[in-house]
């Protein structure tokens, strides 16, 4: 049968505008759920999707990834790789999943505001296809991890994290509700699909596939990436609309929301792939690092695009710098430390071999973090676990809900920006973080971190004890270091043999 | 403060990103084929291969045909079009890496 050139009839098919008669514009498209821009929706005709697929080219191509991504996973079930793998990698699938793979669905949830709200046809059209690819990435990220949960319970929280009051759990809520769940589509397309979607999702679904190939681990490498292909077509929804945006005199708002979207995900990426990257990733596997990763995919390639959209530099730029030598070594150390807390066994990865990559990559290493490691190590050695283990919870930001983590040993840098706002004081990890919450406070002002929850009683008995039961963590599930403390001996006949 | 990193965003090198495979492979040779003024550099890092060039490049459906030896949708390239540097322009035809701007 012969088929008509897409081309010759796409677009009057995806075009399903029409005059509303008996309801007003506005109840139609209500501003606060399609278009807070407020631009005319004539001016939306104008808006033209570079990445086009129609339903029938949809079906094929996703039947396609499906099958590759789901007969690659089991052929390789045979290679028994679960049984053979570094408990640091089995850590990074663990954090991958549980922060993600539910978020997917969240996603979803953001895709159909823009496939119903959003007044450019072309984007409704998209977007349609962003609610089944954001569908799929769900099911089969809950799929994958689904098989080792009879050996490791850790892994059952792909599915629960996101449902618990764990604070990393609290964290990514937090970032991703309020970037895809509670913004007009027109926000969302600019936010979500382009800052996130173009920018950052390259780093966990490109980058880490690169360690993971590397590992050994197939599965996962083609998981991931085949994900990629999809955020590659959806995410080119937010381009057509920044040009829109610009074109209509809004590029300072628009500049603003993709600056606030960078800046949180750019933070929450800090605790979650940072350590994955830098720590988590057996050496010998190790492609390149966090911030060469980000060199690449941020820098490299987000960057140039922002400015090729009509875009400038995020005001913070030179903060963000600075921040790629520092923050994620920060969040690793609070992440170990407190690992009862997390759902996964954090990797140290402060053996003298990895202490001496870490160096290499980021010059100071030694003489910052390295300082902290050698205590650590040294109360290992000295068997004291009492020293090894949080007393407390640690000051978090009242913006990302991660700890406030600053530089320590000879090149101190450690600082609370704080914000009074009526009669309550906030703290921030950083000033672009006091920032964002200062552009709309009141749609952050109500939230409590878990530390708010805990100083307000509702973390009952205020002790470890009861704030892991808050976080619904049990026994099998809570963190311990990934390798028993091993990379601390070898570290310690490292200095002796030195001295 | 990184100088190297200030300016890591000033150039414009663009192409697509693939994830390895026969398709992969194919497209590299279509863009040497349809860009014949245009030098590529490939970066091969296992799960994916990133494809530099300067400025623009396209990739044709005829090509492809030609080079896979059977019938070929350009839509098809979305099974390994992990990313892509620049903007994209994806028709039945042929699929486009561009920048607007030159620095």
């Amino acid at each position: 049968m012969a088929l008509l050139n897409r081309s010759d009839w796409y677009d009057i098919a995806r075009d399903t505008n029409w005059t509303p008669k008996y309801v007003t514009e506005d109840a139609l498209f209500p501003p606060q759920m399609s278009d807070c821009f407020d631009i005319p929706r004539e001016k939306w005709a104008g808006y033209d999707e570079p990445y086009k697929t129609t339903y029938r080219e949809y079906v094929k191509v996703q039947r396609e990834k499906d099958a590759g991504a789901y007969s690659v996973k089991a052929a390789l079930a045979r290679m028994k790789f679960f049984e053979g793998a570094d408990p640091g990698w089995l850590s990074i699938l663990k954090a991958h999943y549980g922060a993600i793979a539910v978020q997917e669905y969240a996603a979803g949830m953001a895709e159909a505001r823009m496939a119903r709200f959003g007044k450019a046809s072309g984007m409704r059209n998209m977007a349609t296809f962003g609610l089944l690819d954001e569908t799929r990435h769900g099911q089969i990220q809950l799929y994958f991890p689904h098989e080792h949960v009879n050996k490791d319970r850790q892994f059952d929280w792909a599915h629960k994290a996101m449902h618990t009051n764990e604070w990393g759990a609290i964290a990514a809520r937090h970032m991703f509700a309020d970037m895809m769940n509670t913004r007009d589509a027109v926000s969302v397309a600019i936010m979500l699909t382009f800052a996130f979607e173009t920018g950052f999702t390259n780093m966990q679904f490109l980058g880490l596939a690169a360690d993971a190939a590397e590992a050994g681990d197939f599965t996962f490498a083609n998981l991931i990436s085949s994900i990629q292909t999809d955020e590659a077509r959806h995410a080119q929804i937010g381009a057509p609309a920044l040009k829109i945006l610009i074109e209509n005199g809004k590029q300072e708002e628009a500049q603003r929301k993709v600056d606030i979207a960078f800046w949180r995900s750019w933070r929450l990426f800090t605790v979650l792939t940072g350590p994955m990257m830098d720590y988590y990733t057996p050496l010998d596997k190790r492609e390149k690092s966090f911030k060469e990763f980000m060199e690449e995919w941020i820098i490299g390639q987000f960057e140039r695009n922002m400015l090729d959209l009509g875009l400038d530099k995020p005001w913070y730029w030179d903060i963000f710098l600075e921040e790629l030598n520092d923050t994620h070594h920060g969040m690793h150390m609070g992440v170990w430390y407190w690992r009862p807390t997390v759902w996964w066994n954090p990797a140290a990865g402060a053996s003298s071999a990895e202490r001496d990559w870490l160096e290499e990559k980021y010059p100071g290493w030694n003489d910052t973090w390295g300082q902290c490691w050698d205590v650590i190590a040294a109360n290992v050695a000295a068997g004291r676990e009492d020293l090894l283990l949080p007393q407390t919870l640690p000051v978090i930001c009242n913006m990302t809900n991660l700890p406030i983590v600053g530089r320590p040993g000879k090149r101190w840098k450690l600082r609370d920006y704080h914000l009074d706002y009526k009669g309550r004081r906030y703290h921030f990890g950083s000033e672009p973080d006091r920032w964002v919450f200062e552009q709309e406070p009141e749609r952050y002002a109500g939230h409590t971190t878990l530390v708010d929850r805990f100083v307000a009683g509702l973390v009952q008995p205020p002790t470890i004890e009861g704030a892991l039961q808050y976080m619904n963590l049990g026994q099998g599930e809570i963190g311990e270091d990934a390798h028993g403390y091993d990379w601390a001996f070898d570290y310690q006949n490292f200095r002796k043999q030195a001295v | 403060m990184n100088d190297k990193n200030a300016e890591g965003h000033l150039h414009n090198r663009v192409g697509p990103i693939f994830r390895a495979g026969e398709l992969a492979s194919a497209a590299i040779e279509a863009l040497e084929e349809d860009n014949p003024d245009k030098e590529f550099f490939i970066e091969d890092r296992t799960a994916y291969i990133r494809v530099v060039t300067d400025k623009e490049c396209v990739i044709r459906r005829d090509t492809m045909e030609d080079i896979l030896g059977r019938p070929f949708e350009m839509q098809e390239l979305e099974t390994v079009l992990g990313s892509f540097s620049g903007q994209i322009e994806a028709e039945e035809e042929f699929m486009r890496f561009y920048f607007t701007k030159t620095l």
